[in-house]
């Protein structure tokens, strides 16, 4: 950018021929082509097909008939509700820890991120193999050094393997949320934190008058979006149980893939749209946040 | 920047080009889905058919293999969105979705292929594949029997010896059959320090190995779930009762501590590995696929002449392959044999051909290399092939096996009510089992709703 | 005296985090140099740590890496063709939208915002069977497609913010010397989003590399799916083979770890101007 182009004359171009306008009509309505093509094909047909198959009322009448759909219900409720939760309290406190001024604490984060950043397929993966109850790391350590022969079943107990499947979705994603709240963190102006420890504010009155104002609407735009996609989550259920044992621990995301394995994909459609109502809303309120703040 | 959207525009247009032309270009082709092997035997054997059948008709195969799960998933979705290949065959077709697609016309009537071929294949093999079609409302044969399967019991010899016993010490009864491996090798062998447990027992929903266990110990028990008319009978006292014994006694071998806890989530794949490691001294499973291993890597150049030797000794020396034990009220043990089925998708693209592969597989030449590619983990369903050296020779596991399915064999539930396919898919029995070990509940209980449960999905 | 307890307290706060954080990696690590034997003993550390996994995934020697290297470069062919096709595609849309104004332009932008939201496993679905009826099913277009579709909103949102902060006189002053919309974009647009666009351009790139799901659901042939989906197949060997797995795996994590080091500045100044799904 050259200092003639910023000091381009500011006079409005009302004078703008309508060939001008036309010109960019045009291109504007070829610009936007791509994007709204791969949206009717790859969006607007599959959810309208979706939904067409979601019409037939019989597929929700099996569906609540399933003993374990009602329980998978409970399970997305609880995985969304603690996982979420566990998750940003653990971030608000290492945002605090991260914005540390020390090179060492610059080198740690470094190495904190790398769960978000490597694919998920290895790491879980890794999780299901060091958490076997037989021949697993943690067992074999456990009867190895203290002689227990039946260590927990971390991944056949069922609470404890929905626990560890909360554990490894937060594992893969508190880096990133951590990151988001430590950039929030920085935003906030240094001199206030200055002026407070001159008046003998403590570590908590500065957090509690300074830090927690500044990051709210940061914190809580957040904790919505992380809800909605841990919904989601497939990885985490899936590759790290299953949803086993016994079909137990599914969650809705993994419970519409487990319906297609079964032959019965209208089941799995049907699955998809009873979470809709949880998620629209949220949906909703989310992109009415994000296009404001957009245009701001 | 020129370069850059330079770039863009050719990786745009080389990425559309390669899916949408490829196929304009492409000679006469069928689609084929196959299982893969588990050992690379059965994929060789499988290629050199497809090899010589398209030196023979100039036709191309496309033949993709996917994992056990994977197949059957992939061609359920590709069925469902009307796409399916020409041919498929996946190993649990006949328990997923044989009966169900052929009930719904979604498969191509090969009698034409099969009639001729009749006197050929064994009976009780041909008539699973006798199926009903609703559009038609008729019965056809609906499936190509490619192979089949059965209970075995396979145990480690070297490790119930280190527990302190004999191969003869093992007793025949039902009852003292499990507690001699879960109260006497466990123990021996845990005496000596080892973290192992005496039986490996499927109780994982998503694996077939688990329903097939199960229906083998309900078979064991007497109870019957359906009528040859398809009708289900479960319900009766005297069958509810059994099948009430049943669930008690295949719970119980978690519940003493006698199967690996992660037995509750296996794969089909996961009882295997437990026995090769050595996990478990014990196992039941539906093929001789784990000896087979063994014979496998005896000939596997990949491996050291150290490893190779090892796995000869375990094959022909530590590991047994034997029958069940006889059923609780004393008489012989009759086995449930599945056979594996292979089909033509009515919606095929190019199925003409696809059946005229088919019947090209099905020739005694082409077949059994394949069969018999797969060292023994399934047995032949023509007449011929299963009176081949191959089976009656003196490989102490084929010996076995061959012995079962001349003691006769029964077949599953879904032969008589295709419904029943959807219920093994949901694995209702191992639903109940895992109500009594995870949530406490009591058998009968489990039982009720197991019941319950079938009468929605199967009634 | 102050500063030892601060500087203890920070340290007393990094152990478990690092424990946390590298453990499963670590445990990756311990597998991939492990022999078979080590493994299934769940040593901490193997008694004979070996590179011989490494030499059988690369040699390809085991049945279920036969297409290993093959499946490498569909994972880049994928990735990459998702992260041009991406930038292409939100470029030119966050042009049309911020920059032309054309009409519609918010409600496109409001509909693609709600795509990002929505989770990617409920659309999964719906999507395999539209490329059923498309005949898609089983070729990498149809996963490209599918990675574009789920990439491009955010990438249309986080471009037209940054579009959005370019001064309007820009585009006056180009009309005032009597420029076309498409020299606009050209010239004067596309030079000034580079920054932003490297940011996407990775964000596409990783997003594809990484994914799972939908890989293993639209593609099947063995010969034609990425590395995760042929990571996947390890759960049915019946040799337990956790050890070549996680050297594959290894190799695997790689590259999306190098690139996302290599423009890490980039990419936290991508995350400040919204949020890159994790």
């Amino acid at each position: 950018m050259t200092a003639t182009t910023m000091a381009a004359p500011l006079a409005p171009p009302s004078a703008a021929t309508s060939g001008h306008t036309r010109d960019r009509a045009l291109w504007g309505a070829v610009m936007l082509a791509p994007y709204v093509l791969v949206f009717a094909v790859m969006v607007v047909y599959p959810v309208a097909y979706g939904l067409w198959i979601g019409l037939d009322l019989n597929a929700y009448r099996r569906l609540f008939a399933d003993p374990i759909f009602l329980r998978t219900v409970l399970n997305t409720i609880i995985f969304v509700f603690v996982a979420v939760n566990l998750k940003f309290l653990i971030a608000l406190a290492l945002s605090g820890f991260f914005v540390a001024q020390r090179a060492w604490v610059r080198f740690v984060l470094v190495l904190f991120i790398l769960p978000w950043a490597v694919p998920s397929i290895p790491t879980i993966l890794s999780f299901r193999v060091m958490l076997n109850p037989e021949t697993g790391m943690v067992n074999s350590q456990l009867f190895q050094w203290f002689g227990i022969v039946e260590g927990p079943g971390w991944l056949t107990d069922p609470t404890l393997a929905f626990l560890c499947s909360i554990m490894v979705h937060i594992w893969k994603s508190l880096p990133f949320w951590t990151l988001i709240l430590v950039t929030g963190r920085l935003a906030i102006a240094q001199d206030l934190y200055e002026a407070a420890s001159v008046d003998g504010a403590s570590r908590w009155q500065q957090f509690r008058f300074i830090t927690w104002p500044s990051l709210a609407t940061l914190y809580v735009t957040s904790t919505m979006l992380s809800m909605i996609w841990t919904l989601g989550d497939f990885n985490s259920v899936y590759l790290l149980t299953g949803g086993g044992p016994g079909d137990l621990n599914h969650v809705l995301a993994t419970l519409g893939i487990r319906y297609m394995r079964n032959n019965a994909l209208d089941l799995g459609i049907a699955s998809i749209i009873v979470a809709m109502p949880l998620i629209l809303p949220m949906v909703y309120f989310m992109v009415k946040r994000l296009s404001k703040g957009a245009d701001a | 920047m020129k370069s850059l959207r330079h770039l863009v525009t050719t990786a745009a247009l080389a990425a559309l080009t390669t899916g949408w032309v490829a196929p304009a270009m492409a000679q006469e082709s069928i689609t084929v889905w196959f299982t893969k092997g588990f050992y690379k035997g059965e994929d060789d054997a499988l290629l050199a058919v497809v090899d010589k059948f398209q030196k023979a008709t100039n036709v191309k195969v496309d033949l993709s293999l996917y994992a056990t799960e994977d197949c059957v998933t992939k061609s359920v979705g590709a069925v469902e969105a009307g796409t399916p290949p020409d041919v498929g065959f996946c190993t649990t077709y006949d328990f997923r979705t044989t009966g169900k697609w052929a009930f719904e016309g979604k498969l191509e009537d090969v009698s034409d292929v099969l009639e001729p071929l009749k006197a050929q294949i064994q009976p009780q093999a041909l008539a699973t594949t006798f199926l009903m079609n609703d559009k038609t409302k008729k019965k056809a044969y609906y499936a190509f029997p490619v192979q089949q399967q059965m209970m075995h019991i396979t145990y480690w010899k070297d490790m119930l010896e280190e527990a302190g016993f004999k191969e003869s010490d093992i007793p025949k009864g039902w009852n003292g059959y499990w507690d001699f491996w879960c109260d006497k090798v466990q123990a021996g062998l845990r005496a000596k320090g080892k973290r192992i447990y005496a039986v490996g027992h499927p109780m994982g929903v998503a694996a077939s190995d688990t329903f097939y266990s199960f229906l083998t110990f309900a078979n064991a028990y007497g109870a019957q779930v359906v009528d040859e008319d398809g009708k289900i009978v479960l319900d009766q006292p005297k069958n509810k009762a059994a099948m009430i014994e049943a669930v008690k006694s295949y719970a119980n071998i978690l519940q003493r501590g006698c199967t690996p806890p992660s037995s509750v989530n296996w794969l089909d794949p996961d009882n295997n590995v437990a026995f090769h490691n050595k996990t478990t001294v014990m196992t039941h499973n539906a093929t001789i696929s784990i000896a087979a291993k063994h014979l496998d890597d005896m000939n596997n150049p990949a491996l050291t002449q150290e490893q190779r030797d090892q796995a000869k000794k375990n094959y022909y020396d530590n590991i047994r392959t034997a029958e069940f034990p006889n059923k609780p009220d004393g008489s012989k043990m009759t086995n449930l044999a599945a056979v594996k089925t292979a089909v033509v998708f009515a919606e095929g693209k190019n199925k003409k051909r696809g059946k005229e592969f088919m019947a090209f597989m099905m020739k005694d030449e082409n077949l059994r290399p394949f069969v018999e590619g797969s060292v023994g983990r399934w047995f032949p369903t023509t007449v011929e092939a299963a009176k081949a050296p191959f089976w009656t020779g003196d490989d102490p596991h084929r010996k076995i096996v061959q012995k079962q399915y001349t003691d006769g064999t029964v077949p599953f539930q879904f032969v008589y009510n295709y419904k029943f396919t959807a219920v093994n898919a949901e694995n209702v029995w191992a639903k109940a089992v895992n109500r009594v070990v995870q949530d406490k509940i009591a058998p009968e209980a489990a039982v009720d709703e197991m019941i319950a449960r079938i009468k929605q999905i199967a009634g | 005296m102050k500063k030892i307890i601060d500087e203890s307290k920070l340290i007393l706060i990094a152990i478990p985090v690092l424990l946390w954080t590298l453990l499963p990696i670590y445990h990756l690590f311990v597998l991939s140099i492990s022999n078979q034997e080590s493994m299934l003993a769940g040593k901490l550390w193997p008694d004979d740590p070996t590179l011989q996994n490494f030499q059988i995934v690369f040699k390809q020697q085991h049945y279920y890496l036969t297409n290993f290297w093959l499946q490498m470069f569909n994972s880049f062919f994928i990735a990459l063709a998702t992260g041009l096709i991406t930038l292409f595609v939100a470029t030119c849309a966050a042009f049309a939208i911020a920059r032309l104004h054309v009409r519609g332009g918010r409600s496109i932008m409001n509909l693609a915002l709600a795509t990002y939201l929505i989770p990617a496993a409920f659309l999964a679905i719906p999507m395999y069977k539209a490329m059923g009826t498309y005949g898609l099913l089983n070729t990498q277009t149809a996963l490209i497609l599918a990675m574009v579709a789920l990439a491009s909103p955010y990438a249309i949102w986080v471009l037209k913010q940054a579009s959005d902060k370019l001064p309007k006189e820009l585009d006056e002053a180009a009309v005032m010397d009597g420029a076309t919309s498409l020299q606009l974009f050209r010239l004067v647009y596309l030079p000034l989003m580079k920054p932003s666009m490297v940011v996407i351009g990775i964000y596409a790139l990783l997003l594809a590399w990484n994914e799972y799901l939908y890989a293993f659901l639209l593609l099947s042939s063995e010969k034609a799916v990425p590395l995760a989906v042929g990571l996947g197949l390890f759960l049915s060997a019946d040799d337990a083979p956790w050890n070549l797995l996680m050297a594959a795996g290894l190799l695997y994590a790689i590259p999306p770890a190098v690139i996302y080091y290599g423009f890490r500045k980039n990419m936290v100044a991508g995350l400040t101007s919204g949020s890159v799904k994790s």
